[in-house]
């Protein structure tokens, strides 16, 4: 089986919510939920601060020690951090080299396209250990 | 023994556990006891040349280690050790 992200009704909205209060900046997150085989689950979203230091328009940083705390909340709660969530407003959800060069390949990496304001279209990632390529992923997220 | 928390993708490479007790004076002590135990571990956390990856960072309870002594920084048996990735990008 191909690997699968799924995400919840709760950790969605919470997630394009974010994104589109953020627009037209980009927004980052992280996804707890927990894995099972090539399956992961998302049933919580957790919004963090972009800490990028310049113009955020196309940019985004997440804080280790803010992606600590957001570790510690999924322990606590019995859950796993499974991925990052982060925003592109007024492009496309692709994986731009910028992504590529500062990614990790621990996690699932979920991009939005925000367009306008409001959510359009998302993907998800794995990116390589090697930072060269990032395969997406079957993501599934509620439709309305 | 010093604790180390391992990140959820990290843990089948250590026998499913989500933390390791570990004997270790320094902090590079203790990442040597874990990739000791765990060997393929060690390609996830170092490079070839035995640096530390430049997406990993290492937090000594609430202090990243770069801060404090970096490899040489001392270690408690009540001290908790993580593992947490640098992560940032953007859409150009
Ligand atoms: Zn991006």
């Amino acid at each position: 089986m191909s690997p699968m992200i799924t995400i919840n009704r709760q950790a969605w909205d919470l997630m394009v919510a974010h994104a589109e209060a953020t627009f037209p900046n980009e927004c980052c997150g992280a996804m707890l939920g927990n894995i099972d085989g090539d399956v992961k689950s998302v049933t919580q979203a957790v919004a963090i601060e972009n800490s990028y230091t310049g113009a955020q328009g196309a940019r985004y940083e997440l804080r280790p020690e803010d992606l600590l705390e957001a570790d510690r909340k999924a322990r606590a709660a019995g859950l796993d951090l499974i991925g990052i969530f982060h925003s592109h407003p007024d492009c496309d959800s692709y994986f731009s080299k910028t992504d590529l060069e500062n990614s990790c390949p621990w996690y699932s990496f979920v991009v939005l396209s925000i367009k306008g304001g409001k959510f359009d279209h998302a993907n998800s990632f794995l990116p390589n250990a090697e930072q060269t390529d990032a395969p997406k992923e079957e993501l599934i997220w509620p439709k309305s | 023994m010093a604790k180390v928390l391992i990140p959820t993708p990290l843990r089948q490479f250590a026998d499913k556990k989500d933390s390791v007790e570990l004997t270790g004076a320094t902090v590079a002590e203790v990442l040597g006891a874990l990739t000791t135990q765990f060997p393929s571990l060690k390609k996830q956390l170092f490079t070839d040349e035995g640096k530390l990856r430049s997406f990993v960072n290492v937090y000594l309870n609430d202090e990243d280690i770069r801060y404090l002594q970096k490899d040489a920084t001392p270690v408690a048996a009540t001290d908790t050790l993580s593992i947490v990735p640098s992560i940032a990008g953007g859409a150009q």
